[in-house]
């Protein structure tokens, strides 16, 4: 039973209206691994979560959490699970401990036992010392905080966060991570969806990577870094730079994608030694100047823009 | 459980927000208390102000041989050789001046006339042979003239209430003079006038009563009640309208407002972390109604309570009351999940709600909020019966006026079938909404 997918995702589709948001999403989550959905904003991230957690009604496909069925066990897969929402679901009027205490009874705690796990929940989340003062008070990481802690009541079997380190400073930011690890360690199935590369590369033993609905890869970080093969990624700026410069990089043998970004240009190449001196020969040719170049190791970004062709960043 | 466990939780975000208690509790019971300051005063310094009805007296008494009063008996002071004589300066007299102001005419047809042509709201003709009449033991009929303007009421209505009890006053002293002639020697006429006296001042006392019993429409004020319980019954009959009127108001307020906690939580995203835990769809919208109902219903048993305490207001037998605040409940609870189940969003709602339930509100509460007009009454009457509101005050009313527990009955059930209607579509909509 132990090597049991935690989470079983079978060709998902969702659309509203026109905009088809998922688009045949297929992915196992094996059990006790954290598992990140990578992808820009709209990737459809969000939606595939929502169906996975029987708030959206799948148009088409399939998805098993711990062997129930979201379209014919919708209670089954919300008993095992705990969600965090991308957004902040609190009451701000009431207490932290108010807070997890209304929503320990709603996952089914009472008593003593209630009481127990909101005690525990507030020292993990660190809000003990500060548990009766009302949430709407909160700094924005200490809300994240009470947000992640509420799916934590019911010690669930399988837990998704969407985006949970939206919008907080980077002290917050780095305790979540490490309490997402923490979970990890004590036996939880972990869903993560990010848009920031350097999370999933830290925290996931797996990696999936949406774009426009689709689930354009899917691997470990290893195996997902080998899709770019031997390339390398260059980050340069320019200075004085019409488009024309750009433009003629792309047509340099041995450059295989070309994307700028606030400012900075990401390009792919082959071999770095080959082509470097010839994106300064390009820029001299339109009168730019190159104002600072860096080589980087391939990563999920390098992936990302070696499949679609764009940055990851929006 | 599940159910009772949202309510709660809806129950202590209302009470902890001072908005909503201020709603609630405080502006009801604040309007109320502005009334009862505003009218209390006035009635503890003498009644209303009510405008003065101007009369005009022609009075063409031309007295009888055998009349004849004590002058310095008379109120006013006036020499009065007439019975006629003695109405005028009785009307005259400063007992009245708080009520009429008197002119005279030197013949009928000129009374009349300033009547016609609304100088003055009522006529009093008193004919020459009324003396006569008056003393006539056997067949005299002494009959005043009464003219007044058909298109008033109030004016009018104090100077016959007025001349009622002056003439039953009389009627009592021509029997009196009556008996008294029978047995007393004929040169002993001239005791008729204190006789007359006697009567007179009993009339006099009793018209002191006139305006709290003119405008005390449902409470027959009886005589031997003192003034200050007079004009205690007499305000609360004003102020318990007015405090059952802010009370439907406000408790239909309420109920939108707490339904609205719905569109509300699905927009600050609890309601679907709501969604994502082990809790049925019904569950979570039986709690959300439970959390209207209860809001409602704590609001209106406070206000009740509170009104009872603070004005004294009777809300009528308790079976009655119950019936009547079930009614507000149940009503202003299903309107609010009915009109809410209309709305995509708070921002649509906070800008339509207001708007329908002070629409509502006022069909529904017509007769309270314009109280002295004629029209709204009648209007009222049946406008009122086309909103929920309408039906909700009516109970309390029919409660407050002691009318038989079977209209009042009829009332809560018609209001049921109100609520029941609301509450059906209410929830079909809200459960379309999240399937
Ligand atoms: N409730 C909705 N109604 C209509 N369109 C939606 C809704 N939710 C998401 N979308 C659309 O679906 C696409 C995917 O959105 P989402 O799943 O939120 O992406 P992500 O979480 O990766 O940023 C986007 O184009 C978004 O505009
Ligand atoms: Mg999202």
């Amino acid at each position: 039973m132990s090597n049991m997918a935690a989470i079983e995702v079978l060709n998902l589709y969702k659309s509203f209206g026109e905009n088809q948001a998922v688009q045949g999403v297929s992915f196992d989550v094996s059990q006790g691994e954290i598992f990140s959905l990578l992808g820009p904003n709209g990737a459809g991230k969000t939606t595939t979560i929502s169906m996975l957690s029987c708030l959206l009604r799948p148009n088409e496909g399939d998805a098993r959490v711990m062997g129930h069925s979201i379209r014919t066990d919708a209670m089954g897969v919300k008993s095992v699970l705990g969600v965090v929402p991308q957004e902040i679901a609190l009451y701000e009027d009431l207490t932290a401990r108010e807070n997890l205490s209304f929503w320990g009874k709603m996952y089914g705690l009472r008593g003593l036992e209630l009481k127990k796990r909101v005690g525990e929940v507030l020292e993990v989340i660190g809000l003990l010392d500060r548990a009766n003062e009302r949430v709407g008070k909160y700094s924005g990481g200490m809300k994240r905080r009470v947000n992640i802690g509420v799916s934590l009541l019911h010690k669930p079997k399988v837990i998704y966060m969407d985006e949970p380190t939206v919008g907080i400073d980077p002290q917050s930011r780095r305790s979540i991570l490490d309490s997402v690890v923490a979970l990890k360690d004590q036996g939880m199935t972990v869903l993560y969806t990010t848009h920031y590369m350097e999370e999933a590369q830290e925290l996931s033993n797996h990696i999936a990577i949406m774009d426009h609905g689709k689930m354009i890869a899917c691997g470990t970080h290893d195996e997902l870094v080998k899709l770019v093969g031997g390339q390398t990624r260059i980050d340069l700026t320019l200075h004085m730079d019409d488009g024309k410069t750009i433009d003629a990089w792309r047509d340099i043998e041995g450059v295989t994608h070309v994307a700028a970004e606030n400012g900075t240009i990401a390009v792919l190449v082959n071999d770095s030694n080959i082509v470097l001196p010839k994106l300064f020969e390009a820029a001299t040719n339109h009168s730019a100047r190159i104002t600072s170049v860096a080589i980087r190791e391939p990563n999920l970004e390098a992936v990302f823009l070696h499949l679609t062709g764009r940055a990851l960043r929006d | 459980m599940k159910a009772i466990d949202i309510a709660i939780k809806d129950l202590t975000r209302s009470f902890r927000s001072a908005f909503a208690i201020i709603f609630m509790f405080g502006v009801p019971l604040l309007v109320t208390g502005m009334f009862y300051f505003m009218f209390g005063n006035t009635a503890e310094n003498g009644g209303f102000d009510l405008p003065k009805t101007k009369v005009i007296i022609a009075n063409m008494d031309e007295g009888g041989p055998r009349f004849q009063v004590n002058p310095k008996n008379i109120p006013g002071g006036r020499e009065a050789d007439t019975m006629g004589d003695l109405i005028v300066s009785i009307l005259e007299s400063d007992e009245m001046a708080d009520l009429i102001e008197v002119s005279f005419a030197r013949d009928p047809e000129t009374a009349r006339a300033s009547v016609d042509i609304q100088q003055a709201q009522v006529a009093l003709i008193i004919p020459p042979d009324f003396s006569e009449q008056f003393a006539d033991m056997e067949e005299g009929k002494a009959v005043i003239e009464f003219y007044q303007d058909p298109t008033l009421t109030i004016g009018p209505a104090v100077m016959r209430s007025i001349l009622n009890r002056f003439m039953n006053g009389m009627s009592g002293v021509k029997i009196a003079v009556n008996v008294f002639i029978d047995e007393a020697d004929t040169s002993d006429y001239a005791m008729t006038g204190l006789v007359v006296q006697q009567y007179l001042d009993d009339s006099l006392a009793l018209s002191e009563d006139m305006e709290g019993e003119l405008l005390d429409i449902r409470v027959p004020v009886s005589e031997q009640k003192n003034e200050a319980e007079q004009s205690e019954n007499l305000l609360l009959t004003i102020i318990g309208p007015i405090m059952g009127g802010m009370m439907v108001f406000y408790a239909y307020y309420t109920g939108a407002s707490t339904a609205q906690s719905i569109l509300t939580e699905e927009e600050e995203h609890t309601l679907p972390r709501l969604f994502t835990t082990p809790t049925s769809q019904a569950t979570i919208l039986t709690g959300k109604l439970l959390s209207v109902f209860l809001t409602v219903g704590m609001q209106v048993i406070v206000l009740l309570i509170a009104s009872r305490l603070i004005f004294g207001i009777q809300w009528g037998n308790f079976t009655s009351v119950i019936l009547a605040a079930a009614g507000i409940i149940l009503s202003a609870s299903s309107f609010g999940v009915f009109i809410n189940s209309f709305f995509a969003s708070t921002k649509q709602s906070g800008v339509l709600f207001g708007g329908i339930l002070t629409v509502t509100g006022m069909m529904g509460m017509i007769k309270i909020f314009a109280m002295n007009s004629a029209i709204a009454n009648k209007m009222g009457d049946t406008v009122s019966m086309l909103v929920p509101q309408g039906w909700a005050i009516r109970g309390l009313m029919q409660s407050m006026n002691g009318e038989p527990f079977n209209s009042v009955l009829i009332t809560a059930l018609a209001t049921l079938a109100w609520s029941a209607a609301f509450f059906v579509i209410g929830v079909l909509r809200f459960n379309r909404r999240y399937v």
